[in-house]
């Protein structure tokens, strides 16, 4: 109850504070002036605020319970893509003036067909990611409130959907702001009010020794709601009790049997090592613990690639780019990325104790595989009573946010770019240009969630760490390339970019899907094709730079350099490499 | 050294906004240095952080030993990265500010 109330009050908060921020913004004239006006400190936040999506706040967390401690290289990468963003592309893409991927493809390359193929891009990436924030946000409301998961993912996808159409939250810096301090607050709160009410980390042997995840002292009892189909990683007798209540059925596993539970109350003995769901692995504690090492995804080829993926990646994700535009100049684009990494390591010190505690104090979980709920569930199992409830609202109405600020940047993404590249274009100039141009801004806001809707009912069981995994694999073999050689060397053509991305994103999209198809297969082979950016962006940079050296189409790219790379305050001319930015939806949905 | 002004009494700052081959020198300069440096912080990060997974991975004694009642090889996971994330950025912005502030008193000079 009382998190229900936490996660409904994040919600009428963000949207409320939104739409005021609107009408405030609408009416102090130039929405975009104002938020230059804003300090380095609030617009870092804001960053970080929109960044830390569902991913963070649950994903790590659960891949690290699921996977072991191998999952925290994530919250590495994840920070160290604003090293990558700051060292080679936060100021000269400032100084340049591009809003979005498209524009900057557009601009730098002299070339609008080049738009269409990077608007596509936006579209597959922003659809990639905005599918783990549904999923998140699924798993939140059925915690909280027991809905089933697809009737939370329909829910909060139109609350998303009609909030974004209606014009609240996006471009208001101090909403996203505070919801970075609500998310370090929900992760950071529970997580060292739990620690020292347990005294530290529990049951060491669990963690670190030979032990498998078992039943506590007293036994385990799980209700299952449907039939679940598992492993059992050692012998042990179970009892189930058929869901309308009656006798208990006595059973016994041997170890390894793959068994579908029925539905009911399942009882586990004090002690026995719970049964997995299918399709994942129990670990002993000592796998468990190993960051690096073995095979499979706690091989090093695993890590470095994806490591090199949430590198590289970061650039690339379509709705963190506008961000930087709040920033007055190049050089407070970098003072500003600097911050950003200072908060993100905060806020990353704390999702790796929930999947620790989680392996200890909830395996339940291992069971139905919902680990990705453990962020949700843990405080409650660690500290039953009133204070668990109450930090357990705490971490669902951060986990709530989290998923609000991120997907709502998401589908502005989304539906900029269906109104404005993917329609045909409106008329040049006439009367009412800018109302239609908003009014597709909203058509699309609603049609930009159906495709990643539908997904997400499909992508329940997988999770949510790795499909934001793929998202940064996708973004680092297209855009980031297309960055990185579009700033830095004149010599990039059209053609060149083209061809890059195109390479770049089939290579990395081949990989997953052969990956999926062949259920993860073992060896180096595998991990490369569930993290194939080890592969796929060397790909895309060589195709870049061969085809471009090839092409005849040269030309001078002195002014575009210019404006990328050289210093304010030199008073030159406004050279129209900058696309000349309409406060048109983009800006103001 | 700075390309040598040319010479009619036009500024640098001249040449760069007329786009002309002077000016692209002068820029291509500043471009040079900005990437020297970017990659310079970039091989640090790899030296500092990017190492950790091979570390581990080939240190097997790093598992074994525990600090606080934790592995070492899972305090190498969490705690380094941010802190040197952090002073690398530092270092890395007051040195391309350096650069930019440098050219533009390069551009200005008559």
């Amino acid at each position: 109850m009382i998190a229900i109330l936490a996660v409904a009050g994040v919600t009428v908060g963000t949207l409320g504070l939104g739409a005021l921020g609107m009408r405030l913004a609408r009416t102090t004239s130039d929405l975009l002036v104002a938020s230059r006006a804003v300090t380095p400190w609030w617009n870092a936040a804001a960053i970080s605020g929109e960044y830390l999506s569902a991913a963070s706040f649950l994903g790590i967390a659960g891949l690290e319970m699921q996977n072991g401690t191998t999952a925290l290289w994530q919250s590495v990468g994840f920070t160290a893509g604003y090293l990558a963003l700051l060292l080679f592309v936060a100021a000269p893409l400032r100084r340049f003036g591009s809003y979005t991927i498209p524009d900057f493809a557009e601009a730098r390359l002299r070339s609008p067909r080049l738009r269409g193929l990077a608007s596509f891009g936006v579209l597959l990436i922003t659809g990639f990611y905005l599918v783990p924030q549904l999923k998140g946000a699924g798993l939140t409301l059925g915690v909280v409130t027991g809905a089933p998961y697809f009737a939370g993912v329909l829910a909060v996808g139109l609350v998303v959907s009609v909030n974004v159409a209606l014009g609240g939250m996006r471009g208001i810096t101090y909403v996203q702001a505070f919801q970075f301090w609500l998310k370090v607050f929900a992760i950071a709160v529970p997580a060292c009010l739990l620690l020292i009410h347990l005294g530290g980390l529990p049951a060491r042997a669990a963690l670190f020794g030979d032990r498998l995840p078992s039943a506590g002292p007293h036994g385990l009892v799980v209700p299952l709601s449907a039939p679940q189909p598992v492993t059992f990683p050692t012998s042990t007798s179970y009892a189930i009790t058929p869901p309308g209540g009656g006798a208990a059925h006595q059973f016994h596993a041997v170890a390894g049997a793959r068994v579908t539970l029925p539905a009911g109350v399942l009882r586990l003995p004090a002690g026995a090592a719970v049964p997995v769901a299918t399709g994942t692995q129990a670990l002993s504690g000592r796998e468990w613990a190993t960051p690096v090492g073995g095979s499979g995804e706690r091989s090093p080829v695993f890590v470095y690639s994806l490591l090199l993926a949430t590198f590289l990646g970061t650039m690339g994700l379509p709705h963190i780019l506008v961000r930087f535009y709040t920033n007055p100049d190049g050089p407070a684009a970098r003072r500003t990325t600097v911050r950003v990494l200072g908060l993100l390591g905060l806020f990353y010190l704390f999702p790796g104790v929930y999947g620790a505690l989680g392996r200890v104090l909830t395996p339940q979980l291992y069971i139905t595989g919902a680990t990705d709920t453990v962020v949700l569930r843990l405080p409650q199992a660690a500290w039953p009573g009133t204070v668990g409830n109450v930090l357990g609202a705490v971490t669902a109405a951060g986990a709530f946010a989290a998923f609000l600020s991120t997907s709502s940047g998401l589908l502005v993404s989304i539906s900029g770019t269906i109104s404005h590249d993917v329609w045909p274009r409106v008329a040049r100039e006439s009367a009412n240009t800018g109302a239609i141009r908003r009014r597709r801004f909203r058509i699309a806001a609603v049609l930009g969630m159906v495709a990643p809707i539908t997904v997400a009912f499909f992508a329940h069981g997988i999770d949510i760490g790795l499909l934001v995994g793929w998202a940064f694999a996708l973004a680092a073999s297209t855009f980031c390339p297309l960055f990185l050689l579009g700033i830095w060397w004149p010599g990039l053509t059209a053609s060149g970019a083209a061809v890059g991305m195109v390479a770049g994103g089939v290579v990395a999209t081949a990989g997953i899907v052969a990956g999926l198809a062949l259920h993860e297969p073992s060896g180096i082979a595998g991990a490369l094709l569930a993290q194939p950016a080890l592969v796929s962006v060397p790909i895309a940079f060589l195709a870049m730079i061969i085809v471009s050296r090839r092409s005849t189409e040269r030309f001078v790219a002195d002014a575009e350099m210019l404006a990328l790379h050289a210093p304010e305050g030199l008073d030159l001319p406004d050279l129209g490499v900058r696309d000349p930015f309409v406060l048109g939806p983009r800006a103001a949905g | 050294m700075a390309p040598q002004p040319p010479a009619d009494s036009r500024t640098p700052r001249d040449e760069l906004a007329d786009t002309t081959a002077h000016g692209a020198l002068y820029l291509q300069r500043l471009r040079q240095r900005q990437l020297t440096l970017s990659i310079l912080a970039l091989v640090a990060f790899g030296a500092l952080v990017g190492v950790l997974p091979l570390a581990i991975d080939l240190l097997p004694q790093l598992r074994r030993v525990h600090l606080l009642g934790i592995p070492v090889a899972i305090w190498l996971v969490i705690v380094p990265a941010s802190p040197v994330f952090l002073a690398l950025a530092v270092l890395y912005a007051r040195r391309a500010d350096t650069l930019d502030e440098d050219f533009r008193e390069l551009v200005r000079r008559r």
